[in-house]
């Protein structure tokens, strides 16, 4: 089996926009934890999953900047992009689904799984048979059975695609993005990392390792290049309620303690459907919050597509949603004692509905 | 008596049930009134709200009349507008205690942190509340976002 599957630019912009409908199907899920977080509560484990989700968005931004500067264009408004809750992530893993849930033990064991290491013990299983959905990866591969073993995986071949159309068609070839539609750092601060430019190979690898290196580790070391904590081992913190600290080996924390009390969350519906909110002021708010999230995922597409100052517009857009999911997760739902409300994220539902 | 003081709290207050549940107060402030003034005047409270609510006649008239107008129920009416707005317990007027005797938990305090950042008053003026809710670098370059008032 051919491990280069990249092997046109057409390809590689599939690819891409493959990578952004990833980086943002890991958003609402670990919004929604971060959020059902009772106030004043757990303040380690929000703190942990908002550096998480923070660098998730810089990821998404960084893989608009390779997407423009290869000449592709970057759109968060085609149907599907949201996915709809469950889902299997877009790159091809198929063992495991990822739910929309409340800040719980499930929760946190799905979050290693998105951020698992890439652990592919040699070339040949970095795309690894297992029978499966149907999902983009293995519909490219002509076999339904054939999936990436990792995000981390799935990266690689996009960093490995560069390359190889670099060498055979050149540099100045590939890279024939505008650079005025690149998002610059003036536009994205406080951003949980560095915003590179793409505008050749190297940027370009620059960019895809940032990624790589900050959800998994790099080369086995639990720390990524800026000596900062991979995505997957700050969550296993909670897992085993400790922290880690430079030296330590994946497993083994040897940190001050962490307390987590799993009780301190809002009980909200997992997975969530608009239609099944008969409350209408619930019914009203969940679908002014997912029409609200629409129209951010417009102002991010216009964003990217050459009005990069529109993110300082988004930054306010983005505390407004997060104040509309607070308000949704405490309130219950009076047909299901014991269970709150929560955002649906139903995007393509409204469109249909309006 | 949750349901009844929510339905209470928001024919006083002018927010839907679901704004007042969305601030996730409501517990914490019915616990509030009934830990300073007890079980039974807060019990007596939303009797009298249930039965005006019921007859639907004349609602605002009869608040007025049979539960801010009455001696030992109208400061507490009034406690409770005044916590949903600002989060804060405020002490009962001195002739309240003379009447009605003085309660050990009836000192001016803040519900908790979260009350301040809940009030009501901030989204009712459209703003946030100072040190909390961050609305976002340069959104007061933006006019303030009022929610409607509900009929």
């Amino acid at each position: 089996m051919s491990l280069e599957q990249i092997t046109s630019k057409e390809e590689l912009y599939e690819y891409l926009d493959v990578a952004m409908q990833l980086e943002h199907a890991t958003i609402p899920p670990y919004l929604l934890a971060l959020y059902t977080i009772h106030p004043g509560t757990n303040p380690d484990a929000a703190h942990i999953i908002r550096t998480v989700v923070v660098e998730e968005m810089l990821h998404l931004t960084l893989a608009a900047n390779i997407l423009n500067a290869v000449g592709g264009k970057p759109d968060l408004t085609t149907p599907h992009f949201v996915p709809t809750y469950p889902t299997f992530l877009p790159d091809g893993e198929t063992d495991f689904e990822v739910d929309l849930q409340a800040f719980s033990p499930a929760a946190i064991e799905t979050f290693l799984k998105i951020e698992r290491p890439r652990q592919a013990p040699d070339e040949e299983s970095r795309i690894v048979r297992r029978p499966g959905n149907k999902s983009f990866i293995s519909r490219r591969l002509g076999d339904e059975s054939l999936h990436f073993y990792s995000i981390g995986e799935f990266y690689e071949e996009i960093a490995r695609g560069i390359k190889f159309l670099c060498e055979r068609d050149g540099e100045q070839s590939l890279f024939t993005g505008d650079p005025a539609l690149q998002v610059t750092p003036e536009y994205y601060y406080s951003g949980g990392g560095e915003l590179h430019v793409v505008t050749g190979y190297e940027s370009a690898k620059a960019a895809t390792d940032l990624i790589s290196g900050q959800g998994e580790g790099l080369g086995g070391d639990i720390y990524d290049k800026e000596h900062e904590l991979a995505h997957y081992y700050r969550f296993d913190q909670l897992r085993l309620a400790q922290y880690y600290q430079p030296g330590d080996t994946p497993g083994n924390p040897s940190g001050p303690p962490l307390n987590v009390i799993w009780e301190a969350s809002y009980p909200v519906q997992k997975n969530p459907r608009i239609a099944e909110y008969r409350d209408p002021d619930i019914h009203r708010a969940a679908l002014a919050f997912n029409q609200s999230y629409a129209d951010f995922l417009h102002t991010l597409t216009r964003a990217y597509n050459g009005q990069p100052q529109l993110l300082l517009d988004a930054v306010p857009q983005m505390f407004r949603l997060r104040d509309k999911m607070n308000q949704l997760i405490r309130v219950p739902l009076p047909d299901k004692p014991g269970t709150n409300a929560a955002p649906t994220f139903e995007v393509n539902e409204l469109s249909r509905e309006i | 008596m949750r349901d009844l003081f929510l339905s209470f709290s928001a024919e006083v207050t002018a927010f839907t049930t679901f704004e007042l549940q969305g601030t996730g107060m409501a517990d914490a402030y019915l616990a509030a009134a009934i830990g300073v003034v007890g079980d039974g005047p807060v019990q007596q409270l939303l009797a009298v709200w249930q039965g005006i609510r019921q007859e639907g006649a004349d609602v605002e008239g009869r608040l007025r009349r049979e539960i801010f107008g009455d001696e030992l129920l109208g400061p507490i009416a009034r406690n409770i507008v005044k916590m949903w707005y600002i989060g804060n317990w405020y002490q009962l007027p001195y002739a309240w205690s003379q009447t009605f005797g003085a309660h050990e938990n009836d000192t001016t305090f803040a519900v908790s942190p979260a009350a301040y950042i809940e009030g009501l008053l901030w989204p009712a003026i459209g703003a946030h509340p100072p040190g909390a809710k961050a609305p976002g670098y340069d959104s007061w370059s933006g006019p303030p976002t009022i929610p409607e008032v509900p009929e």
